[in-house]
């Protein structure tokens, strides 16, 4: 019972640990390219665009580091879980308007522009990650292996 | 009930991880965050945004220019006050060269740098309207045209004109 599923359970939560530390660090280096992709999906006013710059990466980092941690895995995952659905139904909403922007995901004005069917799917594959990470931490705990907390 | 109870303390827990993030973003980036809701920066563009008609003035033939100025753009002539009063193009303010920095003060508490310009001068063997052009782009007019033909090809072509003796 106990034999694939620690290995499996810890490398779920260190790579989405891995994803979401990096995520929210590329984008706090720089606030203001950060607001200006918010601005680029036209969704937000002016003020809340900067609002969510400074708030979102250190949501971010935080859930990250729990994982990392392996505390509080649980409400992590729900906020990992929440941010994703909402970055989600952003990508859909450019899909929808035809707007051809960079997605935003990681460090800003570096590298080729994401599209966001690329940046849709990778979500929908961190999701996979977060259900499957919520999965095998229940075994473990069942089990008797798992973390104490969260 | 054990198990609701666990869901509202995860849920709890969420929460007040949300709170956290967003409370030390937002005392790392209070100074910023209270000057985009005072209106105190300038607006990010989404992309490098400048076109090569906010930059540069694009030269424009007779019909460009007749189309422009009937959909709304703002004639300016570039030339002297005393030709500018011997004839120009309907609408026209004049803008002489010359005196330009004063002009342009004038033309800005009157005209949105928004609107549509068409700058000419005397024609193709005169470059005023050009470095006019220039010197609006440079005070904020987005959208500035150079209508090279001048007045000459605009009354040549038999287009009304105001002012003066024809």
């Amino acid at each position: 019972m106990t034999g694939w599923h620690p290995p499996l359970f810890h490398l779920c939560r260190l790579l989405l640990a891995a994803v979401f530390l990096y995520a929210g660090w590329s984008k706090s280096v720089d606030l203001d390219a950060f607001a200006g992709q918010i601005a680029a999906y036209q969704v937000l006013p002016y003020a809340g665009n900067y609002l969510v710059a400074a708030t979102l990466p250190t949501v971010e980092l935080l859930a990250g580091l729990l994982l990392l941690f392996n505390l509080r895995i649980r409400p992590a995952l729900v906020v990992i879980g929440g941010l994703l659905l909402v970055f989600m139904a952003a990508l859909v909403s450019l899909l929808w308007r035809g707007l051809e922007i960079d997605c935003g995901c990681f460090a800003p004005g570096t590298g080729e522009p994401v599209s966001a069917w690329l940046a849709l799917w990778r979500d929908v594959g961190l999701c996979v990650l977060v259900v499957l990470c919520w999965w095998l931490r229940s075994r473990l705990v069942r089990s008797g292996t798992g973390p104490a907390s969260g | 009930m054990k198990a609701l109870s666990e869901l509202r303390r995860i849920l709890l827990e969420a929460s007040v991880l949300v709170a956290c993030g967003v409370l030390i973003g937002l005392s790392l980036h209070h100074e910023r965050v209270l000057d985009a809701f005072a209106g105190r920066l300038l607006p990010q563009p989404a992309a490098p945004a400048t076109t090569a008609v906010e930059r540069f003035p694009l030269p424009v033939l007779l019909d460009e220019a007749r189309d422009l100025l009937a959909a709304g753009a703002l004639p300016v002539d570039a030339r002297t006050p005393e030709t500018f009063a011997a004839g120009h193009l309907p609408g026209a303010v004049s803008v002489p060269l010359a005196e330009a920095e004063a002009a342009i003060d004038r033309l800005l508490q009157s005209t949105p740098r928004a609107l549509p310009l068409v700058v000419y001068c005397g024609g193709y063997g005169c470059t005023d309207s050009f470095d006019l052009a220039l010197l609006l782009i440079e005070r904020g007019y987005r959208d500035v045209r150079v209508f090279e033909g001048g007045f000459p090809a605009w009354r040549a072509a038999g287009l009304a004109v105001a002012g003066g003796e024809l």
